[in-house]
């Protein structure tokens, strides 16, 4: 393994899902989430936020590197969107449980799936180890 | 494609069946402090379809991905692939954590319960789903 383009990946990519996040989850679906206030708190708590990040951005990356050793980004993209739908199940399963809305619902499975695919196109686009 | 659809149900079947036991009958109590934060028990069952669906959208994409770059490795390879994708998911539950007031022992709880489930997960796909060369004497 290529350490120092895995780990510029790494840092990619967790800006890049922690960004994505923020406008997605925290912007653009905030009107959504007020719809049901009691199922959110009033206010976020970064640190866990930010950790949680950190960790999944580190294996997702492990994990893209793995699946795709020589990199790419078609090939990351199309990674990317297969992480997206496993993590896009629970939102249905969630959905099944949770007083959530139809809208969220979509917001929360679109935006997986869109989050994935380009954080996997980026890792796929930085990780190719045999070029420096 | 016979052996994908075959470690598609029988991972199916687990994660079917050890949702309901963590879910239905372990965890049961847990759930039941946060009433709020969930639906009535007769909604849910009118909306059991989408579990039925979410589950199986997790282990088609799950087999997909192994097919993509751990086949040929078996057992451990499938282990390797639920672990990963596992703590990937312990990550985003620290997010879900960090926006809706869930009660800390039901993120752990899922977590640890998460990473059994998708050990055992990698390990049936990874026992079924092998390679023509890999089958072969």
């Amino acid at each position: 393994m290529n350490l120092k383009k895995f780990f510029t990946a790494f840092i990619a990519a967790f800006i890049f899902l922690f960004v994505f996040g923020f406008l997605w989850y925290g912007t653009l679906m905030r009107g959504a989430h007020e719809e049901v206030p009691a199922l959110f708190r009033t206010k976020p708590d970064y640190p866990w936020l930010n950790l949680g990040h950190i960790v999944m951005a580190f294996f997702f990356t492990i994990l893209c590197v793995r699946v795709i050793p020589a990199g790419g980004l078609g090939a990351g993209v199309t990674v990317g969107i297969l992480v997206g739908l496993v993590y896009a199940g629970p939102h249905l399963l969630s959905f099944a449980v949770q007083p959530l809305t139809t809208k969220i619902l979509c917001g929360w499975i679109v935006g997986a799936v869109i989050q994935f695919a380009i954080a996997g196109g980026l890792i796929g686009a930085i990780y190719k180890p045999g070029r420096g | 494609m016979k052996k994908f659809i075959l470690a598609f149900v029988a991972a199916y079947i687990f994660l079917f069946l050890w949702g309901w036991l963590l879910n239905g009958v372990l965890l049961k109590d847990v759930y039941a402090e946060t009433p709020n934060l969930w639906r009535s028990q007769s909604e849910m069952m009118s909306l059991f379809h989408w579990i039925i669906i979410g589950q199986a959208l997790i282990v088609f994409a799950f087999v997909m991905i192994y097919a993509s770059g751990f086949v040929g490795g078996g057992v451990m390879a499938g282990i390797r692939l639920g672990v990963l994708l596992e703590i990937a998911a312990i990550g985003m539950r620290m997010g879900f954590y960090a926006v809706q007031p869930f009660p800390g022992k039901l993120i752990v709880y899922g977590s640890v319960s998460g990473l059994i489930e998708m050990i055992i997960l990698g390990a049936i796909v990874g026992a079924i789903y092998k390679p023509a060369s890999a089958r072969k004497p």
